[in-house]
């Protein structure tokens, strides 16, 4: 995908985490969840906020607040994102729906989870950070 | 730790508001704190909660972890394999997941939690 193309073939899942929104490839986006109370890992980072057993399979949860601004968002929702080295669920309080996104792809940091961010993007009138998932999935591979 | 594979003879052990769960053939003993003739780490410093512990889980090789409690479960278990986000959390002492009691553990490696947990030794 060309950084500068001003409107995306592919759509996306939106979604809130507090006053922000996030855009990750529908493709991905398995489901959106309720979590039940989470298991703590032990030596996880702060934004990872334990896990949950679904269908068989432990599937760890980031708090997208505290992963991006280090401010945590109370919420029991989450975004399954499906990868083929595995799932991890991402914190939501609000799921706008499937859309178009238009804007520049660039991330929006030069390090960290901004690497793996992408915009400036805009879907339904609403600022949107695109997220790259498998850059993301690295990042918090090697400890976030 | 392979997918499908279960265990039988566990420790399922609290930490603060935390939980751990270690495979019971890898603990040689369980001690009090203030028998130990060497700092031991607490399972609750690896969940950022003050560090303390009732027991003390001893392996063979003598690594070491405290626990705030424990009661032993003998029914065999599947283990649910490390998502590869986790697999270097914890010092890579991480097995697998276990559900229990309703309700989902991580089970660990006494030896190398023991390991990851382990206060620095004092230069003399």
């Amino acid at each position: 995908m060309a950084s500068t193309e001003t409107e995306t073939r592919q759509t996306y899942l939106v979604f809130a985490c507090g006053s922000s929104w996030y855009a990750v490839p529908a493709e991905c986006a398995a489901e959106v969840v309720s979590f039940p109370e989470l298991t703590r890992v032990p030596g996880a980072p702060m934004h990872l906020m334990g896990v949950f057993a679904h269908r068989g399979e432990v599937i760890p949860v980031v708090d997208m607040g505290m992963l991006v601004s280090g401010e945590s968002e109370p919420t029991r929702r989450a975004v399954l994102v499906r990868l083929p080295r595995g799932t991890l669920a991402l914190t939501a309080s609000r799921v706008a729906g499937v859309s178009h996104v238009e804007g520049r792809l660039e991330p929006l940091g030069p390090s960290g989870v901004h690497l793996h961010l992408r915009g400036p993007a805009r879907s339904a009138q609403r600022d949107v950070a695109v997220i790259e998932p498998e850059g993301l999935f690295d990042h918090l591979s090697q400890g976030g | 730790m392979a997918p499908g594979r279960r265990i039988a003879g566990m420790l399922l052990c609290r930490s603060g508001e935390s939980r751990v769960a270690f495979a019971a053939r890898e603990v040689a003993t369980i001690e009090l704190p203030r028998d130990m003739v060497r700092p031991v780490g607490a399972a609750r410093q690896a969940f950022g909660e003050p560090e303390g512990a009732e027991r003390v889980l001893v392996a063979d090789s003598g690594e070491a972890v405290g626990v705030d409690a424990l009661e032993i479960d003998a029914e065999p278990l599947e283990v649910l394999p490390v998502p590869v986000l986790l697999r270097t959390m914890g010092g890579g002492s991480l097995r697998g997941f276990v559900l229990a009691r309703g309700m989902l553990w991580p089970l660990v490696s006494l030896v190398d939690f023991g390991r990851y947990l382990a206060p620095p030794e004092e230069v003399t």
